[in-house]
């Protein structure tokens, strides 16, 4: 395969299969369709690799013959111009950032750079497995429809990004079963996934994937509850995590023992629920009195029925 | 593509060539190499690499005069390719490793303390022709305090002094450690650290540490790399069988599971490792009337105690 890739890349003129099979004396079997067949086959594995023959169409003494030819600029890289510095913080980062198992180390080789070898004093987990990572990124990188089960159902997804957010992998597109947005938790597609062709859709030029999965804090507001706010007292254990989370604007008053009362979206009180008891019993709301009737009334509910 | 793309038995010949076209533009452009480095480098056996090296010195083009091939040999312990006839340039980058670098590049410059004018920024910005237009690729990544001074304390091998919150307890607790690596997992920022009060090497979550300030000790430091995910588990953990209805779904998910089967009613059976009862009992709180204990018997009732528990805060 490498001497048929360096024989293409170095012969200026499109070569036909006869000249190829004269020049690579004794590498493709005698028979003629023996000899296609591995060529098909040496064709195709090229291609794989981000090679592509072209087959043009000859003209002349040799009309209508098909010829093949390899042009460098179709699958080498050019020169980017990284510096040495560069090259070192990409590798720095590629080894903090742990994408997945290999692709980030090809880019890294690819561009020039080396793998960090030695351990890193800090690393952020995003892992992808290789094969998966590789399916996901034809189909966002190059617009290829995804189909895949999901929630015991096949879904066909036109992929328009991917965010990474505490922990997980969500693929945002839009699903033509539901003919509508969806975001789908990576972990959660079941089995293999088949990749549809190249452009097969146009990503909507408003779409914003930050926006496209709502945040916790974002959840707590969506939805159509009485009461849009809660005021929450949190102890002064979690109360560093609150502030974290929705920031000094958030805070009501600050009390002496380092509790703090916090204004908390509430419009979505199944989120608010969810949200609230992780705290357990290191926070207590304070109001609106009908929002705080709510949390007494499942506490009740748990507390005395099941 | 990879260099090595299964773990274990030989690679196969389009396998081979793949990592051949990836190492020899990269071999070029340094000339000599140490044999041992550059196997190392590529996650490949001496032999291996050897094996690869003879094959590539075989290449090259008709009449396969020692001037047509591939030039590329090993002396004395290390490998040269001075002269470069074919195959200097890398292979253009593939959706997945634009990807990768994209997403690292995403979650590199938002993590607290980037310099955003820096030599990583100046490379994704010559990258950015290359890369997706648009942002196909995000991560988010949470800002916690003290994770600066963590990561600090572990390059600059400071002995810290923290007032660490454990939610289990509901207990604060005042110990010095020694820190070796800061990570993220699952959403969450942790520093690996020698822990003085338990004699143990230790992973707290660095959002639940109240106070941090470095002794002014020092020692060398000891960088410990988080290769992979870290149980927090374990195989001697207790174990919990849930019956999860549609509403809890999302909420339990969110934890690693052992086994998961969906029922026919849309609820999932799930069976949970427990680190604690009081993170059980949380979890049952969270998911309200969703959720019921299936096994064991100990824990059926475990929401409601916990609901009894909070609802005095409010009598």
């Amino acid at each position: 395969m490498i001497n048929l890739l360096a024989l293409l890349v170095q012969r200026t003129k499109p070569l036909t299969l006869k000249q190829i099979r004269q020049e690579l004396v004794g590498q493709y079997p005698e028979s003629d369709t023996a000899a296609r067949a591995a060529f098909e086959r040496d064709k195709g594995d090229l291609r794989a690799l981000g090679i592509p023959i072209e087959l043009m169409t000859l003209g002349g003494d040799q009309a209508g013959e098909g010829a093949y030819r390899v042009d460098r600029k179709s699958f080498e890289l050019g020169d980017l111009g990284l510096t040495d510095e560069e090259r070192s913080a990409l590798q720095f980062a590629m080894a903090t950032v742990r994408v997945g198992a290999s692709h980030g180390d090809e880019a890294l080789w690819k561009l020039g750079g080396e793998r960090a070898l030695n351990a890193q004093s800090t690393s952020l987990n995003i892992q992808l497995d290789d094969q998966l990572m590789a399916t996901l990124a034809d189909g966002v990188v190059e617009h290829r429809t995804l189909k895949f089960s999901y929630k015991g159902e096949m879904r066909s997804v036109d992929p328009y990004g991917l965010l990474a957010r505490a922990g997980f992998w969500y693929l945002v597109g839009f699903d033509q079963l539901r003919a509508d947005r969806r975001t789908f938790r990576v972990d959660r597609i079941e089995g293999d996934i088949s990749v549809g062709d190249r452009g097969s859709f146009s990503r909507p030029k408003d779409f914003d994937l930050q926006k496209a999965v709502p945040t916790e804090a974002e959840l707590l507001a969506e939805g159509h509850g009485d009461d849009a706010v809660a005021t929450v007292l949190v102890d002064a254990s979690l109360a560093g995590g609150v502030r974290t989370q929705f920031g000094n604007q958030a805070v009501i008053k600050e009390h002496a023992d380092g509790g703090v009362e916090f204004a908390i979206p509430c419009s979505n009180l199944t989120a608010f629920r969810v949200w609230l008891f992780a705290m357990v019993d290191n926070a207590t709301v304070i109001g609106p009195p009908r929002v705080r009737k709510q949390v007494i009334s499942w506490l009740t509910e748990q507390a005395g029925g099941r | 593509m990879a260099i090595r793309k299964s773990r274990r038995g030989p690679r196969g010949a389009a396998e081979r060539v793949e990592g051949l076209l990836v190492m020899l533009p990269w071999l070029i452009s340094r000339k000599r190499v140490k044999l041992s480095d550059m196997a190392k480098q590529f996650k490949l056996s001496e032999k291996e690499l050897m094996n690869d090296l003879m094959m590539a010195a075989m290449c090259g083009v008709p009449p396969y005069t020692p001037d047509a091939l591939i030039d590329v040999f090993v002396d004395e312990g290390e490998v040269v390719a001075e002269v470069p006839l074919m195959f200097s340039r890398p292979l253009q980058l593939n959706s997945a490793e634009l990807f990768a670098l994209q997403a690292m590049g995403s979650a590199a410059l938002s993590m607290p303390g980037a310099d955003k004018k820096g030599p990583l920024a100046s490379a994704l910005k010559k990258l950015k022709p290359l890369l997706p237009k648009g942002d196909v690729v995000e991560v988010d990544v949470k800002a916690v305090k003290y994770l600066p001074e963590a990561q600090h304390a572990v390059s600059a091998g400071q002995f810290v002094a923290i007032d660490y919150f454990s939610p289990i307890s509901g207990t604060h607790s005042s110990r010095t450690i020694f820190p070796r690596a800061v990570f993220e997992q699952m959403g969450h920022w942790y520093v690996r650290a020698d822990d003085d009060q338990s004699g143990e090497i230790r992973n707290f979550r660095i959002d639940r540490i109240k106070q941090f300030t470095p002794t002014g000790k020092t020692s060398e430091p000891i960088i410990e790399g988080i290769e992979a995910e870290v149980d927090f588990f374990g195989t001697d953990m207790e174990t919990a069988t849930l019956l999860v209805r549609p509403a809890a779904l999302r909420l339990v998910e969110t934890y690693p599971y052992i086994s998961r089967e969906p029922q026919s009613d849309g609820s999932v059976r799930i069976e949970l490792a427990v680190g604690s009862q009081q993170w059980l009992g949380r979890l049952l709180l969270r998911g309200g009337d969703a959720i019921d204990v299936l096994e064991p018997a100990k824990w059926v009732d475990l929401g409601k105690h916990t609901a009894q528990t909070v609802l005095k805060r409010y009598s």
